[in-house]
């Protein structure tokens, strides 16, 4: 039962960029994201699904550069949801595999995960908003540097409150 | 954190402002940061569906948690002795409790091993919601479960040559009340009329009474060898030494004969011969903490009070034969006129089944066998008996072999 809600992931993971673009490297890197995140559901390994991701997200990759276009934004929004949902619901089994799991748990923990999932769904927009609203401010030659300062302040934020959070 | 970071390096590379949102999500899984400290008021409550049980038995184990305030997700583990296996449900469980929930979980354990079996700690680990952070803790829930050898079915036992004054199942060669036909004699005044010989009264026209045998009881002492054992657990030769005694006392105390127990190993310990259900209790408590532990102490037999080791008792010697100081003791017993039984679980069947076949192995259990065989000669030749039982098999089996007649020998 626990192993429906990561494969529906894994395939809108895989599916979406070969929207995108249907081409046989797009399909190869599908193939193997795809295997990798299988084993690694089956085998409950939380690092082979989030390799399968890395491939995923290559694909994805791939997709957009062959198909050159209007941004799709909410199809991003989409594809990095599906992609956390996914990793968060492989760990949860992880945790209670082979275990006995008591009365609601599940019920609770998809709640959990639809309540999550619209939050960070929310966020994303809210950062497309903002990262609009800066791109309208920010000249052409600075917006390379613009990014790259905004994702690696993103990750030093990340880092730290990793390593502030209790335990 | 690897997934985002590839994200937005691939994002940043390729121009494409898609993937930088595609990590959007997971930035902000990271950045939850939820507190999951261990509530104060936690309760965990275990029970046992018995406080008894054979090997062999399953027993349902219910723990009860309760906590007054909610808790998103807790882990609890119960670690097993080795003597208890699952074998349906898990001992490991996940919950999600509300504020005044109670929540039952429940496993069933199969009891390999006798002993005596504590279950004392439960271990708690308390999740937030995303995996992300963990709380441990250790509940004390005390649980205690006895788990007794299984008794092997016996019908035919050993019996004693000599027997005790009390009422018993033995038929003793005195004379007395009982039940079994003796000898016949001449009537004399205060002989009781129903007790009068008919038949040979007529033939000799003479009045003959008829006397009985009397029925009596015996003491049997049990003395268990844990000096050595061979094979691996829950099927070692004490293991099976034990599930003897066990049977053995169960059978004789069955048939009212009084049953005392001596282990035999570094210094002595011992239960006194008794009947009755009482005593079958003290046997079998005596038993569940029979071990084997290496002592340089060895206690001299003769130095047993003899209302442990009566001399009319029938001594039965359960023994793999394995260390030669309780040969000597059975010898010393033996030399000083105890009626005496060896009983001896073969090791080599228990050694063979824990290790890995090979020739080698078939051929120093060969070598064995043959070395076993010359000691139960020698022994034999002691006037020892000596029977040889494979745990594998029926101990019915092996008592069978077990045939000397003692039913007139008996001396009341």
């Amino acid at each position: 039962m626990l192993r429906l809600p990561p494969a529906i992931f894994v395939v809108v993971l895989v599916g979406y960029p070969l929207l995108i673009a249907s081409t046989t490297a797009v399909l190869t890197t599908a193939a193997a994201a795809m295997v990798l995140c299988a084993l690694g559901i089956v085998a409950r390994s939380t690092p082979v699904v989030v390799a399968g991701g890395v491939l995923a997200l290559g694909e994805y990759t791939l997709a957009l550069w062959l198909s050159p276009g209007p941004p799709r934004l909410a199809g991003a929004v989409l594809f990095g949801v599906a992609l956390i949902l996914l990793l968060e619901t492989v760990d949860f089994a992880r945790r209670v595999g082979h275990a006995a799991m008591g009365p609601g748990l599940v019920s609770s923990q998809i709640r959990y995960w639809g309540t999550f999932a619209a939050l960070a769904g929310t966020a994303a927009l809210v950062v497309i908003a903002v990262a609009t609203a800066a791109s309208a401010v920010v000249r052409l030659p600075w917006s390379p540097a613009f990014a790259a300062g905004g994702a690696v302040a993103a990750l030093v934020a990340v880092a730290v409150t990793l390593r502030r959070a209790p335990g | 954190m690897t997934l985002a970071a590839w994200g937005l390096v691939l994002g940043v590379f390729s121009g494409r402002p898609e993937l930088v949102v595609t990590a959007v999500p997971l930035l902000f899984g990271l950045l939850r940061r939820v507190e999951a400290n261990a509530p104060r008021d936690w309760r965990v409550a275990r029970s046992l569906s018995v406080d008894r049980a054979l090997e062999g038995d399953r027993v349902v184990v219910t723990v009860t948690v309760s906590a007054g305030t909610s808790v998103p997700l807790v882990e609890l583990f119960e670690p097993l002795p080795p003597s208890l296996r699952v074998v349906s449900g898990s001992n490991r469980g996940f919950f999600t409790l509300v504020r005044g929930q109670d929540v039952q979980w429940k496993y069933e354990v199969e009891c390999r091993r006798r002993g005596r079996v504590s279950l004392g700690t439960l271990h708690a680990r308390l999740w937030d919601r995303a995996g992300l952070h963990v709380a441990g803790t250790s509940v004390q829930a005390p649980g205690h479960l006895r788990v007794y050898p299984r008794p092997l079915p016996l019908r035919r036992l050993p019996r004693p040559r000599r027997t005790q004054a009390s009422v018993g199942n033995y038929v003793s060669s005195s004379l007395g009340e009982g039940l079994e036909p003796g000898d016949i004699r001449e009537f004399v005044p205060g002989d009781r009329i129903r007790h009068v010989n008919w038949r040979a009264s007529l033939r000799f026209r003479r009045l003959f009474v008829t006397q009985y045998h009397k029925e009596r009881n015996a003491d049997v002492v049990l003395m268990l060898d844990t000096l050595a054992e061979a094979g691996a657990p829950p099927a070692t030769t004490l293991d099976a030494s034990i599930q003897a005694a066990a049977s053995l006392a169960g059978a004789y105390l069955a048939r009212k004969d009084r049953v005392g127990l001596i282990e035999y190993g570094g210094p002595f310990r011992w239960v006194r011969p008794g009947s009755g259900r009482a005593q079958h209790e003290r046997l079998l408590e005596a038993l569940l903490r029979a071990d084997v532990v290496f002592s340089y102490v060895r206690g001299n037999v003769a130095l047993v009070p003899r209302r442990v080791l009566p001399p009319q008792a029938l001594v039965i010697a359960i023994s793999p034969l394995l260390d030669a100081h309780f040969e000597k003791a059975v010898v010393d017993l033996a030399a000083r006129g105890f009626d005496l039984v060896i009983l001896s679980p073969s090791p080599i069947p228990l050694v063979q089944d824990a290790t890995r076949p090979s020739r080698s192995v078939d051929l120093a259990c060969r070598l064995w066998a043959l070395d076993r065989q010359a000691r139960s000669a020698a022994l034999h030749r002691l006037g020892l008996t000596v029977l040889d039982w494979d745990p594998r098999e029926s101990l019915e089996a092996a008592l069978a072999g077990f045939t000397r007649s003692r039913r007139r020998s008996v001396a009341g």
